[in-house]
């Protein structure tokens, strides 16, 4: 045995390279959950993960909090302020929404609402480097997150679930250049791609691609997920435009979006089952 | 005793790797300490226990943030092979010769991405890869390259101590 490990080493070594080489080609986009060897190296370093997270954050917190008084004083005001408007919007909105039902109904439109069940998470580790943008969140299969789930934070998406352990989720946000979203813009109805770029992954920003060269999309739309994709539901608000430039070929036209959310601060997130939807009453 | 002791350094680091030293980043630039240290241990110990540290390391990359196994994998195995290869002309005392190593291997490193990059999304903006990641990378490394290699030298001493009684080599 030993004898031909000794003669064979070489060639061995090399067959073993080439087997993963083509393992990773074809294994390479194709969303699955944690094999066996992939669930226990995540059991075992996850939860060390999360530890020395909480230690940041702690230290970061403690740190804050001994911030000069007058500024929290200000932020606190100002908190209330928004407080106040935002209760008095959230009435509004209540009225509407009475309202609504009382005219669909009299309409007679069937309509669905999509309700998402959600799972509170937390970011435990975060992908070294320039290059990509993924992360490790400290919800697994145990509860009840799987691949393909979408993440969202207050405000619109933040990405979705590569690959689930029993008690870890490998996450990609969408400033990754390996994601691809396919969007909208609201106002206008045009259709296009959000994709990262990693020259603009460092300013949090993202590009949409593909967008027809007569579109009237225009700085400040809107953009929201379109209904073409398999994996993000229709209609989650992904962030606006901020400037707009026509590709090399005339034909198309590309624009810069800034997320709704500060992907480079992401706290806590949800992660939503798009296929468990409640019917809201 | 040494397997145990290098499975925990490569383990500790990349803990801390992804969590705390992500308060580190100048400018979106972070040390890549993993791969300091695999170079290091390939230096101080030779092209193949080099060789099992990267495939360690680029494993647990692979498992936590690769969309695809392997590549990690591949990454850290060649750049720790080719590190390994030049261990024996050059005396390990010296600081010099790990930084310029370290160097070398983070540009490799970086400079694999883009080309990946660009091979794969056709996503290459030349200009801005070498202003704004390859000269801040390889000059923030080769910083940070020195308390390291001076971490593992002396644990390196310390383990051939052991060894040396152990087996009674000389």
């Amino acid at each position: 045995m030993i004898q031909f490990w000794e003669e064979h080493k070489k060639k061995i070594i090399a067959g073993f390279i080439i087997i993963i080489t083509v393992i990773a080609l074809f294994a390479g986009g194709k969303n699955m959950n944690a094999t066996l060897l992939e669930s226990v190296v995540g059991f075992v370093v996850t939860p060390f993960q999360d530890i020395t997270t909480g230690i940041g954050n702690w230290v970061e917190s403690t740190s804050d909090s001994a911030k000069d008084k007058t500024a929290l004083l200000e932020e606190n005001a100002q908190l209330k302020e928004d407080l106040a408007k935002l209760q008095d919007e959230s009435k509004r909105l209540e009225q509407y929404e009475k309202e609504n039902i009382r005219l669909s109904a009299l309409l007679k439109i069937a309509q669905k609402y999509p309700d998402y069940k959600s799972t509170g998470t937390k970011i435990i580790a975060k992908n070294p480097g320039v290059w990509y943008n993924t992360f490790t969140t400290d919800k697994g299969t145990t509860d009840g997150v799987s691949a393909n789930m979408i993440l969202i934070a207050p405000g619109g998406v933040v990405g979705k679930i590569l690959e689930s352990g029993k008690n870890y989720s490998k996450a990609q946000s969408i400033l990754d250049s390996r994601s691809a979203v396919p969007a909208m813009s609201l106002r206008t109805g045009d259709l296009g791609v959000v994709k990262g770029d990693y020259t603009l992954m460092n300013n949090g920003l993202c590009k949409m691609e593909y967008i027809d060269g007569e579109a009237q999309i225009a700085v400040g739309d809107e953009i929201v997920t379109s209904q073409l994709s398999d994996v993000y539901p229709e209609g989650l608000s992904i962030g606006k435009v901020t400037k707009i430039e026509t590709d090399a070929n005339g034909l198309t036209k590309y624009a810069i979006i800034e997320p709704f959310v500060d992907l480079k601060h992401l706290g806590t997130l949800l992660v939503i089952d798009k296929n468990s939807t409640e019917e809201n009453p | 005793m040494r397997i145990l002791v290098t499975a925990l350094t490569v383990l500790i680091n990349f803990i801390l790797q992804t969590t705390l030293f992500q308060h580190l980043a100048i400018q979106g630039i972070f040390p890549n300490t993993a791969l300091i240290i695999v170079v290091s241990y390939a230096l101080l110990r030779g092209s193949n226990e080099g060789c099992i540290a990267g495939i360690c390391t680029g494993l647990l990359f692979d498992i936590f943030f690769g969309t695809s196994k392997g590549y990690y994998l591949l990454l850290f195995l060649v750049i720790s092979y080719f590190t390994g290869k030049s261990q024996k002309n050059f005396y390990r005392e010296n600081y010099l010769l790990p930084i310029i190593f370290c160097t070398i291997a983070a540009g490799a490193y970086e400079f694999i991405h883009f080309a990946t990059e660009l091979i794969l999304r056709k996503d290459g903006n030349l200009l801005f890869f070498i202003l704004k990641v390859f000269l801040p990378t390889i000059v923030y490394n080769a910083i940070v390259t020195v308390p390291i290699y001076r971490v593992l030298f002396g644990i390196n001493e310390w383990l051939e101590l052991k060894e040396k009684y152990r087996y009674r080599l000389f």
